[in-house]
Formats: structure tokens, C-alpha cells, sequence
């Protein structure tokens, strides 16, 4: 496992939500979240107004996780594709890349079928954004002494007895 | 591993409530959860069973705020203590920034302790992780119960490495403040000096510039889009939050104020929801089927139909022109009858009705006037 921070800019970012959006206009799903296999949201789309997006993506992380580990009991490296059925709101999660999970949710409008084709072709397309995003390794990395000093003074504040 | 985000401005790290069970790591959780304020952090979720035992994990997000113009989020998770979930155990320790060994005090617990840390140090392993290199703080919980070891006692079999240690009591809340804001600290630190080696420079890089990391970026690479260059504030609407967890993400415009706000000509999210919208209203909209006879005899019809499905006030239900809004919020039936259906015929819905008033046509047309 790398020990690489997960950097997201927002060139990126941008590339990424349009890809997203257009996967749910095309298949008519309500919304979309890409989060990270650790649990961190990296972006979202959609309907998610109603939604507490942290904690669905930490917990959405957990339950991919778990089913990997499923997966190695039986023999399989990996499940790639997962879908969880409700009465009226259905999720359907895909693997992108090395380290994302692509979640749409959707409803009744939509079959399955076609959120499975969108999200297919979408996980390709994102894929191919991670890679470009490895490959071209930033100049300019995360936190500063600055950052770090400001977090410690702020700490004091809010963490009291 | 600390994410960072440059599109929605904030940094997140992940770290990791350890120890044997019935140490004290949820309680150490409950007990933030009680004293930060409620737009520091967010909702607690607890994977638990019915005995109140952690299953899988206990999640609880902390927002300490605008930092440097970006939120600085740290999500705190507790692992199942019992040895028996150690596959569930080590899924949560996945992409970790910092962990906080909560050990209990007491004799008898001693071996579970050193039990539990060698287990920690395996799961570490397996995922390429060095317990040495990982911030790590000890709590020593439960020094409030009486008979408990001391500091030094625990510290000659716990920790002999010297990590940062502290004495708590999670029930009344001692130390627990303590070890979180020294781990965070530590995880801070370790993120910073990462970043700073990665880079072989020895200057501290400064996170905000006045250009963005994209356009710095640019100097030396070919513009891919141009049309992006500025960084882009989302049009505040779309970055919504909703009321029904207490956490509050800082808005875009506190977190960059100096920044120039530059709307999108066609905002993605927004676009589409207020397209959707849109069709939604389209389809929605009672269509009738000219009947055979007058103009007049048609509009009558028309009014008559909106008269028996009259535009509810009520907060649940929904009407025609509101129907597309609360899609998402209520499985209400469209039309409220809830008063009406007393002093009424009995209502059908358009499309029935509209079928009945075309076989009377139909019939009309064969056997009737003609």
C-alpha cells in the first residue's frame, strides 16, 4: 500500500465531477459520491443535499472493505461491483482505480442495468484520471509549519474540559 | 494517509482508537463527542451490537475549523476490542494518520494490553505501515479505578520506546482532551515533515498562494482547459449542508475569502437539478385530450379537475406544481384528500378519467348522435 498523501486539485476535481454528472444525467440516478478506500469523500454530485455525506463515505468505505475481505475468504482478490437493494432506494458501488470507490445512488426512475452501464464506463474514464494524476507527481505538497502550528493553537480552544 | 483537497479546501486525517476490550475507546469517543461543541464535529456512528460492544467501528468526524484556508477535518475511529474481531479490526486501521493506543490500568489487564499492542503491530505490518514511524500516543485509562498500576509500571512493559503517554480517566473525562490534541499534533508533524522530505527543500512550503497549486502547475505543463485556470467557488446553493447532522462544514466563502468568486457559466450540479426540475414539471402537468365539442366544454373540464385536486397548503403532501421539489422528501400521494374525500364524489386520477371520457366518445361516435 502506498504511503502516498491523497492530493486532489481542482483541475482534477473538475474533470472528475463532469465525468460524474454526466454519468448520472445519463443514467437518471439521483446521486453520486467518489470516496476514497481510507473513507474520505473525494467529490460528490447530484442530490446529496439530504445526505450526511462523511459519514456515508466512512461507512461505505467499511462495508467495501469488509466485502474485500469476503471476497479473500472465498478466493477472489476483489469484488468489483456491489449493490445494495432497498424499496426505494437502491446503491450501487464500483471499484475506479486502485484506491476509489464510485457509490451512485438511485431510485425507481432508472433500472439497474443502466446505472451498471454508466458507472462501468465512468470507472474507465476515472481511472484514466487517476493514472494521469499519479503520473504527473506535484511540485507543491500539502501542509506547511504554518498549518501545523495554527492546528496545535486552534486545538487548545476547542478541545476543553 | 492525510488527504488533502484543493477543490473543496480541506484536510483530512484519520486516526485510529486502539486497545484491548472494554478499555475505554468508545468511551473515550462519547465523551469528545459530549464536550466539543456541536459545529466542531459531526454525527457519531456506532457500529455496535446490542450489548453495546463495538462491532465494526465507531466514527466520529471533528472540524477544527479554517486553517489557513482549509478546513482541517480529523475523523476519529474506535476498532472492536475483542480478540476475536481482528479481521474487522484491521480493515479500520486502512490508510491511518495517527493512533491512539488506549490501554487499561488495571493488573489483571495487563496481558491483553501487550496482547493487543503485538496485534497492532502485526495489522500495522500487513499493511506496510512501521509502529515506529506512525504517531502513536498511550493512553493509560481507567486511573480513577483504585488499585491500578502505575505510570512507570506500565510504561517499563507497554512502552519502552518512550512514546508520548498519558493517564486518563474516558468515564470522567481526564486526559482524554489530552491524548487526542497530542496525537493530532504528532500526526500534523509527521505530515509536515513528509512533505517537506518528500520535496528535498528546505524551505517550508506555504499551503495557500495567492495562485492556486493548478495554475503553479501550468508554468511548466500545457493548459489542458484553459476555461479553468481561476480556481472555481461553487455557487453557494450546491454547497449545502444539511441541518439533520449537527456538522457544520464552513462555507466556501468563509474558507476563501480573498479569492476571487467566479461563478461557472453552467454549474454542473446546479444545472442539472434545476433541468430535472424542469422535465419534472413537463411530465407532471395534466394533459387532457380534447373532447369532442367545444372550446368551452373543454376548459370547463380543465377547471373542474383542478378544483377536485386542489393545491395543498399541508407540509407532506404534494401537488402537481410542487411535485418534482419533493420527490425526494415524502411518499405521499400527490393528490391530499384528506379533508375533501368526505363531502366529495369520489376522485379518480386523470388518466382514468380521461379513459372513461374517451370510450363515451368512442360510443357516442358509432351508435349516438352521428
Amino acid at each position: 500500500m502506498s504511503d502516498d498523501s491523497l492530493i486532489i486539485y481542482e483541475e482534477e476535481i473538475n474533470k472528475i465531477d463532469a465525468h460524474i454528472s454526466k454519468m448520472i444525467k445519463g443514467a437518471e440516478a439521483k446521486c453520486a459520491l467518489l470516496v476514497d478506500k481510507d473513507g474520505h469523500l473525494i467529490t460528490r454530485q447530484g442530490f446529496t443535499h439530504s445526505l450526511d455525506t462523511t459519514a456515508l463515505a466512512a461507512l461505505l468505505a467499511g462495508s467495501f472493505a469488509s466485502t474485500k475481505e469476503i471476497a479473500r475468504l472465498v478466493g477472489e482478490p476483489e469484488f468489483s461491483v456491489l449493490f445494495h437493494q432497498g424499496k426505494k432506494d437502491n446503491i450501487h458501488m464500483s471499484l475506479v482505480g486502485e484506491r476509489s470507490i464510485l457509490v451512485v445512488i438511485f431510485d425507481d426512475r432508472t433500472t439497474i442495468g443502466m446505472v451498471r452501464l454508466y458507472a462501468r464506463e465512468t470507472a474507465v474514464e476515472l481511472s484514466k484520471i487517476f493514472e494521469e494524476m499519479k503520473k504527473s507527481v506535484k511540485d507543491d505538497n500539502g501542509i506547511s509549519n504554518d498549518f501545523a502550528a495554527q492546528a496545535e493553537e486552534k486545538l487548545d480552544d476547542i478541545f476543553q474540559d | 494517509m492525510v488527504s488533502i483537497n484543493y477543490s473543496s479546501r480541506e484536510v483530512c486525517c484519520k486516526i485510529v482508537y486502539y486497545g484491548p476490550g472494554l478499555s475505554g475507546k468508545t468511551t473515550n469517543l462519547l465523551y469528545v463527542h459530549s464536550k466539543v461543541p456541536s459545529k466542531t464535529r459531526g454525527k457519531m456512528i456506532s457500529l455496535a451490537t446490542e450489548a453495546d460492544r463495538t462491532l465494526y467501528f465507531d466514527f466520529l468526524p471533528i472540524n477544527i475549523g479554517n486553517i489557513n484556508g482549509f478546513a482541517a477535518k480529523f475523523q476519529l475511529y474506535t476498532v472492536p476490542g475483542q480478540v476475536y474481531y481482528n479481521a474487522t479490526r484491521k480493515l479500520v486501521l486502512r490508510g491511518v494518520d495517527g493512533v491512539v493506543f488506549v490501554a487499561d490500568s488495571q493488573p489483571d489487564k495487563m496481558d491483553e494490553n501487550i496482547e493487543s499492542l503485538l496485534n497492532l503491530q502485526d495489522n500495522l505490518k500487513e499493511y506496510g505501515y512501521d509502529i515506529n514511524e506512525l504517531p502513536v500516543v498511550i493512553q493509560y485509562n481507567k486511573c480513577d479505578l483504585p488499585g491500578v498500576l502505575s505510570p512507570d509500571q506500565l510504561n517499563a512493559k507497554l512502552n519502552p520506546e518512550g512514546r508520548p503517554f498519558y493517564v486518563a480517566s474516558a468515564t470522567v473525562g481526564n486526559g482524554v482532551f489530552d491524548t487526542l490534541k497530542a496525537v493530532i499534533k504528532l500526526v500534523l508533524d509527521k505530515a509536515k515533515n513528509s512533505a517537506s522530505s518528500k520535496m528535498n527543500r528546505s524551505a517550508p512550503v506555504e499551503v495557500i498562494k495567492q495562485q492556486t497549486p493548478t495554475t503553479l502547475q501550468r508554468e511548466t505543463a500545457e493548459p489542458v482547459n484553459p476555461g479553468l485556470e481561476t480556481p472555481i467557488v461553487r455557487d453557494k446553493q450546491n454547497d449545502v449542508y444539511h441541518p439533520q447532522s449537527e456538522y457544520k462544514e464552513p462555507s466556501k466563502s468563509d474558507v476563501i475569502p480573498e479569492s476571487p468568486k467566479i461563478l461557472q457559466p453552467e454549474p454542473v450540479g446546479v444545472g442539472l437539478s434545476d433541468t430535472a426540475r424542469i422535465e419534472h414539471k413537463v411530465n407532471y402537468k395534466p394533459q387532457y385530450r380534447p373532447y369532442p365539442g367545444s372550446e368551452r366544454s373543454k376548459l370547463r373540464q380543465e377547471a373542474k379537475t383542478f378544483d377536485k385536486y386542489p393545491v395543498s397548503t399541508k407540509g407532506n403532501s404534494s401537488s402537481f406544481a410542487t411535485k418534482s421539489e419533493s420527490r425526494y422528501e415524502s411518499n405521499s400521494p400527490v393528490v391530499d384528500l384528506s379533508q375533501d374525500h368526505l363531502n366529495r364524489t369520489p376522485v379518480m386520477m386523470p388518466s382514468l378519467k380521461k379513459k372513461e371520457i374517451k370510450k363515451r366518445g368512442l360510443f357516442r361516435r358509432i351508435f349516438g348522435k352521428k
